[in-house]
């Protein structure tokens, strides 16, 4: 009798799958905070409008924004080694580096903050635009200096209002790692492959696989809720 | 002692401020009244650098600066030396009451947390709000907000307060409590500033009425003068039309 699906086969499947699932989370986190410096620092740089850099700027956002993720990757990983190398042999730079130990996750992490750095930037630009202008003239009018005004008070009411797009980008992030295992990275997507080859059962690892994700992106919705809840705590509600 | 020499103001090629000279000694309270557009928000604007000014000097306490040559330190060193209350309160909306007014001087005044909650402990129980304190501004009345505000503004201990339309977006049975806020300031010997709409109050309050149009300075002199024996034309214009539609 044939089966439609080798159930066993499966449910075995997914203990395997989740043992590298600090492995998608490692680079859906790490690119997210990295991201997060990109985004503030472009979009910092539009708000002052900075000579130059600005130009920089928005070229790099117009490029990822215009161009694939599997290609940026692509870039990242053959591009980095080649102009290391080339910075050794031609400067005498980065001497130590050792360009052949660099594991691909290094690789897939730059790819990924480089590729949301640029999605956020707009994000933060715009949040940041939307905090009153009051906040801004009180906090010089008690001498803060520009760090200051930044850090305390207006990133933490641009963040509160900026928490809905950004946890949509990084959850399109995290499905979006599923890409890395083209340039050898074993994720859940790469280990699902593994096992499926392994087993001639792709059918039933690509399920396993796309549950894995599902709980991993429905988990990580409810966390945004609370934290949303938690960055927006001050706008109403009595205090105890 | 705060002293404007000389202050202009453009916009674009807009004229706002056209050489404002002004004394304010130690402890005195001064109104500037005048129509809207004058141009008394930007000059008060203007003493705490929030606009630059196009030309003119600065003068508070001991710090002498020239808006041509301003420095970014100048320019903290004027701020760290005046306080402002605005017209929309501005409290920062992701602190509560007590972290309000301490923050200027833990972040700005580098005082100890300790040192800084009992001073700023000190300051609410005088504005009356120490019940408040773990309230975030969107859970307060307008009146109270403007109350965190002084205090805000107290907490640095500045050389001198300004106060812009401290009154005019609060529902008319919340002002009087901020004005009474303001009298209390005032009669501890604070140096003010003030920018008002409200007639009474400032006959009331000030030892010294400006009267400003157009980016002058018209007329000023004792609340006595100004209100009862107004010499300019316009002033008299004005504090007529203001009473008439009071
Ligand atoms: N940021 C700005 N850019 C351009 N023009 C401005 C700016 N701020 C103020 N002005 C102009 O400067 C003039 C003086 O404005 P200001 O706000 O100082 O008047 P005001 O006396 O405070 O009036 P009000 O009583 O309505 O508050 C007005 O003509 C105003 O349009
Ligand atoms: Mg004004």
């Amino acid at each position: 009798m044939e089966n439609l699906l080798d159930i066993n086969f499966l449910i075995e499947s997914i203990p395997a799958i989740i043992s590298r699932l600090p492995i998608t989370i490692g680079i859906a986190v790490g690119s997210l905070i990295l991201s997060l410096f990109i985004g503030v620092i472009t979009a910092l740089i539009k708000i002052y409008r900075v000579p130059v850099l600005r130009v920089i700027s928005s070229i790099y956002v117009s490029f990822i924004r215009g161009t694939p993720l599997l290609v940026q990757i692509y870039l990242v990983f053959y591009g980095i080694p080649k102009i290391i190398y080339y910075l050794q042999i031609q400067y005498g730079w980065l001497q130590s580096a050792d360009v052949n130990s660099i594991p691909p996750e290094v690789y897939a992490l730059v790819a990924f903050s480089v590729n949301l750095g640029a999605y956020l930037s707009e994000t933060i630009r715009s949040a940041i635009e939307s905090v009153d202008r009051g906040q801004f003239e009180a906090a010089k009018s008690i001498g803060m200096t520009p760090a200051q005004m930044m850090l305390q008070i207006i990133f933490p009411q641009a963040l509160a209002v900026a928490i809905p797009n950004l946890g949509n980008m990084f959850i399109s992030t995290i499905k979006d790692t599923s890409l890395v295992f083209i340039i050898g990275v074993i994720d859940i997507m790469g280990q699902a492959k593994i096992l499926g080859s392994r087993g001639l059962a792709f059918f039933e690892v690509y399920i396993g696989v796309s549950i894995v994700y599902w709980i991993l992106c429905i988990v990580v919705e409810r966390l945004l809720v609370l934290i949303e809840k938690r960055a927006r705590r001050y706008e109403r509600g009595i205090a105890s | 002692m705060i002293k404007l020499e000389n202050i202009h103001k453009y916009y674009g090629s807009q004229h706002v401020l056209k050489g404002i000279g002004l004394t304010v000694n130690k402890g005195e309270v001064v109104s500037i009244l005048g129509p809207s557009g004058s141009g008394k928000s930007t000059l008060l604007r203007c003493i705490n650098f929030l606009e630059q000014p196009t030309r003119g000097i600065v003068e508070i306490g001991d710090k002498r600066v020239d808006a041509e040559s301003a420095s970014k330190a100048d320019i903290v060193t004027l701020r760290n030396s005046t306080g402002m209350v605005f017209q929309q309160y501005n409290l920062f909306k992701n602190f509560t009451v007590l972290q309000n007014v301490m923050v200027g001087l833990t972040s700005v005044k580098r005082v100890h947390k300790v040192e800084a909650k009992k001073k700023s402990l000190e300051i609410l129980e005088r504005v009356g709000l120490t019940n408040r304190l773990s309230h975030y501004p969107a859970q307060l009345s307008g009146g109270q907000q403007q109350r965190v505000g002084i205090a805000r503004a107290l907490a640095l201990n500045p050389e001198v307060l300004l106060f812009d339309e401290p009154t005019s977006s609060l529902d008319p049975e919340l002002v009087d409590e901020v004005l009474t806020t303001i009298k209390k300031v005032a009669s501890e010997g604070n140096t003010m500033l003030i920018v008002t709409h409200e007639l009474n109050f400032a006959r009331e309050i000030s030892d010294r009425v400006i009267f400003m149009e157009d980016g002058v300075i018209i007329e000023e002199g004792t609340p006595e003068q100004i209100f009862n024996h107004p010499k300019a034309e316009r002033t008299k214009q004005f504090l007529g039309k203001a009473i008439r539609t009071k």
